[in-house]
């Protein structure tokens, strides 16, 4: 009990005295996720549409194991991803293993499926609609993304948001690609687990704390300035 | 308009963030390597833990120029990043696997560096009665424990620590076996946890202990000074044959400073709580 | 636009759902006049109209628009409405100015256009609001006045006014009826509403169970010897006084 009411206390009292050290992993947690969110959205957004609005054969093979990815452990993305940028493997000239930019992979691979996986599931119901609609009314092809892009932006800033709370909260696989590197690799969630297993619990706790106030502060900026439009629409 | 807006601001805030990463981050060494390379040391939790670490490290990257990256593991897998060449240099404290590691041909040079101690510690009210029995003969504290029997808890993870442990039942005669004897699978921290929370026994680094010793309320020592209770440490240079991003000459660097004078003057001033942790033992000169 | 069906079947998982190669094929639907397609459900129609617009592909057969086969790559000014049409995620004015806007017309234009639009479906009021939170007749306005906007040859529409009020229906037709007059639009249209298909459709095209029983002038129905259309018209009219007067 104590240690939860010296958490709160040891929190404010790192917030407010702008520790240097405390103040850079807040802001290497955020630029890591906030760029493995957008990588993935690069990608999975055009890739979720396009597997939505069309009809192949094995589709539902494809969206089940799509949305098994969804929610693949980090730990394990954090495994394989080791596998594949430790120096002995196959992209080990790049010495990427314990950077901040292996952190960014791993959780760009962790993020991808989860935007896909919502703008697919969205663009396979409603998508389709809208691509036959903007064809009645002599939508080319690129007109016709473009409209897609318009109708499924809800859906879209869902899956950002939604891709980041993954990213920001996950801590298995920057572990074992980051490292947990002083002044290097470490990240809100290995500090917070770090200090756990040093037994410092107010620490961690005061993290914790931190980490939370900063994924509301985030989710609230993306919800009322994008998902706020969204909910005019909605009944 | 809202929507540009919206757009903007997250444009704005990625940026920002970037730059002030790169910019004015306190320490800016997670963009820039040191101005003499960078090396991976891989050591252990408990090492980590002890925060001998914190300032080791910056006095060997203040006077060479060469930044260290320590990324702290189970002992088993530092050896094994050893092995595959994903470090460039190792300090650990399992001797048995420090030797089959250059017997193997894995390490280019092994020399002593220090060493620290382990203390067994016990519930408060000690049913096993080894502070009475047996203060300074962990051997005996160990058999006793087993008579009762009286909770162990065991990190069981290959870890130095656990290696020790096993050294000390087999010197015992015993085999740990039952109810009584808990397997965490966890790091020192976090097996002096369970210890606290189930009072029981177990085997502890000094440091860690040390540096726990307050919320570790139902704890104390009940044996220690034991010679078989020394825990040497060990630095070794990782063969560059192994693969070709070996940082050789940054792995020489840190070895041959941590054994030099100025290496070991840190290691012996470094205290927790005022009580001096670690031994320097380097013979190599 | 002249459009005609030649052989045309659909089958769907080992069904066919429409059959026209023996009765009524060729299908023809004159330019410039409004035809109706009506029969029973599952019939057939709008799986008749969906691959008459491009929409889906049949299985065998062809679509020839004034005389050009092929409906893999329809004319860009056909255009075709549903019954429970797609409208955007903007307002109802963006909505209607969509096709312009992708052809990329004058601002001016678009404006003079779609107001006169707005106006002449009564929807002027709402003409700000989500196209999304629109009621039924609202939304049916709205994707049909969309679907003239661009002044297409040919609208398909898909039942259009079910559920819609009377005086909306009325509306509805007369702009319709008006296009066909001064622009020589060619519509085909499903309804329910056998008082409505006698009203506005110059010709009839009557489905039951994938094929096709009749197709010809309005009038020519009531006089059809077959069982299944003069039940089909019995149980959806009164008496024959209830035809209103063709003019």
């Amino acid at each position: 009990m104590d240690y939860i009411i010296n958490g709160f206390a040891e929190a404010f009292r790192l917030i407010f005295s702008f520790d240097p050290e405390i103040m850079e992993i807040v802001f290497l947690s955020l630029f890591v996720s906030f760029s493995s969110t957008l990588y993935a959205t690069i990608i999975g957004v055009p890739f979720g549409i396009l597997l939505g609005i069309t009809n192949f054969r094995g589709k539902p093979i494809v969206s089940r194991f799509l949305y098994t990815f969804m929610s693949f452990p980090p730990v394990v993305i954090g495994l394989f991803t080791a596998l594949f940028l430790a120096r002995a493997g196959p992209f080990g000239q790049f010495q990427l293993m314990y950077t901040p930019s292996a952190m960014i992979i791993a959780q760009t691979i962790l993020v991808t499926p989860v935007v896909m996986g919502i703008v697919f599931n969205q663009s396979s119901t409603s998508g389709y609609e809208v691509v036959l609609t903007g064809k009645t009314l002599g939508a080319g092809k690129g007109n016709t993304l473009l409209l897609l892009i318009a109708e499924l932006k809800g859906t879209i800033m869902i899956a950002l948001v939604t891709g980041f709370g993954r990213a920001i909260s996950e801590v298995g696989a920057v572990m074992i690609v980051g490292g947990n590197i002083r002044g290097y690799t470490r990240v809100m969630t290995t500090f917070i687990a770090m200090n756990n297993n040093m037994g410092q619990y107010s620490t961690a706790i005061a993290m914790g704390i931190i980490l939370m106030t900063i994924s509301f502060i985030t989710n609230s900026i993306l919800y009322k300035y994008i998902i706020g439009d969204i909910n005019e629409y909605r009944d | 308009m809202k929507k540009k807006l919206t757009v903007l601001l997250v444009v704005v805030f990625v940026c920002a963030l970037t730059l002030s990463f790169a910019g004015c981050s306190p320490t800016k060494k997670a963009l820039e390597p040191g101005s003499n390379g960078t090396i991976i040391l891989a050591t252990t939790t408990s090492t980590q833990d002890s925060g001998l670490l914190d300032v080791l490290v910056p006095a060997f990257e203040a006077e060479t120029g060469i930044a260290v990256k320590v990324v702290a593991v189970g002992t088993g897998k530092a050896i094994e990043m050893g092995t595959k060449g994903e470090a460039d240099v190792l300090l650990v404290h399992a001797r048995a696997q420090e030797d089959a590691f250059m017997a193997a041909g894995s390490g280019t040079e092994r020399f002593d560096v220090m060493y620290n101690d382990f203390v067994v510690l016990g519930p408060k009210d000690d049913p096993a009665q080894v502070k009475a029995n047996a203060p300074k003969d962990a051997t005996k504290a160990f058999t006793a424990i087993a008579a009762v029997p009286a909770t162990f808890v065991s990190r069981d993870d290959k870890s130095g620590t656990n290696t020790k442990e096993l050294e000390i039942w087999k010197a015992a005669n015993i085999v740990p076996e039952g109810d009584w004897y808990v397997r965490t699978g966890s790091g020192m921290g976090d097996t002096l946890t369970v210890t606290n929370e189930k009072l029981g026994y177990t085997l502890s680094d000094r440091a860690t202990y040390a540096n726990m010793k307050d919320t570790m309320s139902a704890l104390q020592i009940v044996c220690e000074g034991d010679p078989l209770l020394l825990n040497p440490y060990g630095v070794i240079t990782v063969n560059p044959a192994i693969n070709a991003q070996i940082n050789a000459d940054g792995a020489k660097a840190f070895a041959d400073w941590i054994v030099s004078p100025a290496g070991q003057k840190v290691i012996a001033d470094y205290t927790i709580n005022g009580d001096q942790v670690f031994t320097p033992s380097a013979t190599k000169q | 636009m002249n459009i005609e069906t030649k052989n045309l079947t659909k089958t769907y998982k080992e069904t066919t759902v429409l059959n026209l190669t023996h009765q009524c094929n060729p299908l023809f639907f004159e330019s410039g006049k409004i035809h109706g397609i009506i029969g029973p459900n599952g019939s057939g129609k709008t799986t008749l109209m969906k691959i008459m617009a491009g929409l889906i592909s049949q299985s065998s057969g062809d679509v020839l628009y004034d005389g050009r086969s092929g409906n893999s790559d329809v004319p860009k000014d056909i255009t075709y409405s549903s019954h429970r049409p797609t409208l955007f995620s903007r307002t109802v004015f963006e909505n209607i100015a969509y096709p312009l806007k992708i052809r990329k017309r004058p601002k001016a234009e678009i404006q003079s256009i779609v107001t006169e639009l707005l106006d002449e479906f009564e929807i002027s009021d709402i003409q700000t609001h989500n196209a999304k939170k629109l009621s039924g007749g609202e939304s049916q306005k709205t994707a049909i006045a969309r679907a003239l906007s661009f002044s297409p040859k040919v609208l398909f529409l898909d039942e259009p006014t079910a559920n819609i009020d009377p005086k909306n229906v009325k509306l509805m037709e007369a702009a319709l009826l008006k296009r066909k007059k001064s622009q020589g639009l060619t519509i085909i249209i499903i309804t329910h509403n056998l008082s409505q298909a006698f009203r506005i459709c110059d010709t009839l095209t009557f489905l039951n169970q994938g094929t096709c029983l009749y197709s010809g002038l309005a009038h020519g129905l009531i006089e059809s010897a077959d069982p299944i259309i003069h039940d089909f018209i019995s149980f959806n009219l009164l008496k024959k006084s209830d035809l209103p007067l063709k003019s």
